[in-house]
């Protein structure tokens, strides 16, 4: 399938969904795309285009949470990142890609401890990298973290 | 001085124990027991089990879900015996002073006898570390 191909037929099948289009480079295209079609485009791009799922990164913008859902198709070279943005005023949910691309899994859960993303329907929503000790309702990533633990130490002991 | 101590600095074993750092601490400590620096000569041997050990090498920063960790096998090593530090993170965490996952830095958590500073420190400056270990152990009687 070539590049001009695959973007056309995304555009015609989901033209409500897809909120913008960018084509940074010849190699990068961004796609914004409404949250609640996450699940539909995924799985179009995925099982039906071949592409590879890459990584998903989330980002805490000022305004939104942005997630994106990198897929590249390494025979004709090219990235295609997912963009949803979430709304920071409302929930922050999401539905999961991970019950058809088993690769998702450990991204969602990275993403849910570090920024407070709750992904919907996750097969395993367990913590993957924080420790046990950790408190509940606390993302170290996200902007307004702020240091909660009495007992760090955070000076070199010299000045 | 006593016949366990005398006993421990003719062979000391040494464990190593990663708690988080970038591998570069490690390669280094590698590179001290295989035959280019060759610590062996000093009797050193890295041994494959905690309980075998004489020594404890810390590398890394100590991270949160490490902690437990470090303590649980410093409770396992046949006292009397020495930790090491190496590197800048076992120190004081480094860069990553300020990160919310390394809150303490590694002698907070369990007692530190030796500190070799550096990122990551020459073999040499590990072996000077290791022999003035043993100056400092023998002569404290």
């Amino acid at each position: 399938m070539k590049k001009q191909e695959i973007l056309q037929e995304l555009r015609e099948r989901f033209k409500d969904e897809i909120v913008d289009f960018f084509e940074k480079s010849p190699k990068r295209v961004y796609i914004e795309i409404k949250p609640e079609a996450i699940v539909k485009i995924a799985n179009c791009v995925f099982k039906e285009f071949g592409a590879r799922f890459n990584i998903a990164s989330g980002v805490d913008a000022r305004f939104h949470m942005e997630i994106l859902y990198h897929f590249t198709f390494d025979e004709i070279d090219l990235t295609l990142s997912i963009r949803t943005k979430l709304d920071k005023a409302k929930k922050l949910e999401i539905d999961s890609i991970a019950n058809i691309i088993k690769g998702a899994d450990w991204i969602e859960r990275e993403i849910r401890e570090m920024l407070g993303i709750d992904f919907k329907g996750h097969p395993n929503p367990k913590r993957l990298l924080l420790s046990d000790d950790w408190p509940e309702g606390v993302y170290p990533l996200r902007r307004d973290y702020k240091e909660w633990d009495k007992g760090a130490i955070r000076d070199r002991g010299a000045d | 001085m006593s016949i366990k101590l005398k006993a421990l600095l003719k062979s000391p074993w040494v464990f190593h124990l990663s708690t988080g750092s970038c591998n570069n601490c490690d390669i280094e400590i590698l590179d001290c027991l295989t035959p280019r620096f060759d610590v062996e000569r000093f009797g050193m041997l890295l041994a494959g089990s905690i309980r075998h050990a004489d020594v404890l090498l810390v590398t890394g920063s100590g991270n949160r879900k490490c902690i437990p960790r470090i303590k649980k096998l410093y409770e396992q090593v046949p006292k009397p015996c020495v930790v090491v530090a190496i590197g800048e993170c076992s120190l004081s965490r480094g860069m990553f002073i300020d990160s919310y996952n390394c809150p303490v830095p590694v002698d907070k958590i369990i007692p530190v006898d030796v500190y070799i500073p550096g990122c990551p420190p020459k073999p040499e400056a590990i072996i000077a570390g290791v022999v003035k270990l043993i100056e400092k152990v023998k002569n404290k009687k």
